[in-house]
């Protein structure tokens, strides 16, 4: 096997065990239906009261939101890592990546994976449900390219959340990833327009991954007219993944030899 | 009197100037290595100038009391922690070089009985183990069968690991050393929670490594019963490292 091969083989490796795990909480999944669509609920009721036109055609306010809040579920995952990183550490489980052949750069890679990619499918299956459950007309030919979008706005996502896990292996601090997920999904526009916000703070919705994600998906599933440009607004996408990518492993990279020096890289 | 080529091959005393680095034939060496804890004026050396060459199919257990530095010593041998001055080679390969590669030469066991996942298989683990350690698709599920059986492990394949006692879980965590067929074991107290039964898997395991033409670091608490014999005993005290 190439070595390619054998580290994506531990990458799904990886991904096993972590489904395994998950599954055996078997009402896991039910849960978290169940409080994605009371959630949606809410935004359906809250959106009869919001004036027609507000961010386009008529009614269209609750597949605005249910789009935006679908997308912070993976932004949410993305950042999260840090967390489960954490546990690992705390639990002693790291250790075992540490020491393997794969090691640890690629571990967190790995441990990163199974919960964004579970949160990206997650997604398009409530996308589905609440679609059909609310009536909210898909628009079948963006489903495709629409996955595309999301798999690369999770990649890039992906990797602030791997700055975050670079900070907690050098720092053992793993602050901040909360309001990070808050920061940016508001300025990001999950729930309004950012033409909202005024015009001193609406630079910072150009400068982050989460908006471009959650335009390009309501422009593809529900026909809401994209910010900019839709080429524009994939090249500042794909942008932001080849900038944060090598950004975020070179973090990592720079964490583990500090830890590895300080002697914190298996304590939190 | 000179020392022979075994003694040798095992150590060289601690020197005020660093000797010249050797051991062409060791498997495994830990050459001129220190470190300490802590920063500043509360900054305490636990190794200091310890150099240990353990050539192929000898075990060498480092004993030493508690807070003596015998994990820190593991940990430098495994690479997940870096000396403050020194290197460790294994196979010529060095700790702070080739990850993957080194790695696939090691078994680490620590101490404690942390690292298993309490929601997840017996079985599951060491096919998780086997893998991340990159062990061939064609050797893989006989190595995983092997390690189940080797350590008592087959009758609670589909176990999870919070339902083991933890003679078994430390089975387990044994089973996952040497899943992937390492040429040097570093085991840290591997004793641990082990009945009689468990203590002999340990030893044939330790011994089918030497056989194999493989080395073994372990490191206990001075006055520890020991199930093996070894090639040599090292006390680790004041931080340096001393026949026993």
């Amino acid at each position: 096997m190439s070595l390619v091969g054998q580290y994506l083989g531990a990458v799904a490796a990886t991904v096993r065990r972590d489904a395994a795990i998950f599954v055996s909480y078997r009402l896991r999944i039910v849960s978290q239906a169940l409080g994605m669509l009371l959630s949606l609920a809410t935004f359906y009721y809250v959106a009869k009261l919001i004036k027609p036109g507000a961010v386009g055609p008529r009614d269209q306010y609750f597949a605005f939101a249910m789009v935006g809040i679908l997308t912070t579920s993976i932004l949410t995952s993305a950042l999260t890592t840090v967390q489960i990183v954490r546990m690992e550490l705390m639990a002693g489980n790291f250790e075992r990546v540490l020491v393997s052949p794969m090691g640890p750069m690629w571990g967190v890679v790995a441990i990163a994976a199974f919960p964004i990619g579970y949160a990206t499918v997650f997604a398009c299956a409530m996308l589905g449900i609440s679609a059909a459950v609310f009536g909210i007309p898909l628009h079948a030919g963006g489903l495709a390219p629409a996955f595309g979008v999301a798999v690369l706005g999770a990649l890039s996502l992906a990797s602030i959340g791997l700055l975050f896990v670079a900070g907690l292996l050098a720092f053992k601090s793993a602050m901040g990833a909360t309001w990070v997920i808050a920061g940016l999904s508001l300025l990001g526009g999950a729930y309004f327009p950012v033409r909202l916000f005024p015009g001193w703070i609406r630079w910072t919705s150009d400068v982050q991954p989460f908006t471009p994600t959650v335009d390009l998906l309501r422009h593809l599933l529900v026909g809401t007219a994209a910010r900019e440009a839709v080429w524009l607004e994939l090249v500042k996408l794909a942008g932001f993944t080849v900038v944060l990518a090598p950004l975020a492993l070179g973090a990592m990279r720079l964490a583990l030899r500090v830890s590895r020096r300080r002697g914190t890289i298996m304590e939190y | 009197m000179g020392m022979n080529v075994r003694d040798a091959l095992f150590t060289r005393p601690n020197a005020e100037t660093r000797p010249p680095a050797s051991g062409a034939d060791a498997l495994m060496t830990l050459d001129w290595i220190s470190r300490s804890w802590g920063r500043g004026k509360r900054r305490w050396p636990v190794l200091r100038g310890v150099n240990l060459q353990i050539p192929a199919g000898a075990a060498v257990r480092v004993e030493g009391s508690n807070g003596a530095g015998k994990t820190t010593l593991l940990r430098i041998a495994a690479g997940i922690l870096a000396p403050d001055a020194g290197t460790v080679t294994v196979d010529g390969l060095a700790s702070d070089g080739n990850w993957r590669e080194y790695h696939r030469r090691i078994g680490f066991l620590s101490a404690g009985d942390r690292g298993l996942y309490a929601r997840f298989s017996v079985k599951g683990h060491l096919q998780y183990g086997a893998r991340i350690a990159f062990l061939p698709r064609a050797t893989r599920k006989q190595a995983v069968d092997e390690a189940l059986v080797r350590f008592g492990l087959a009758d609670l394949a589909q176990r999870r690991a919070d339902r083991l006692s933890q003679g078994q879980r430390q089975r387990l965590r044994l089973a996952l050393t040497v899943v992937h067929r390492p040429r040097v074991l570093l085991l840290d107290e591997p004793r641990n929670s082990l009945d009689v039964d468990g203590l002999a898997m340990l030893a044939d395991a330790v011994a089918d490594v030497l056989d194999a033409g493989g080395a073994a670091l372990w490191c206990s608490p001075t006055g520890e019963e020991q199930p093996i014999e070894f090639d040599r005993t090292y006390v680790l005290r004041d931080a340096t490292l001393e026949p026993s």
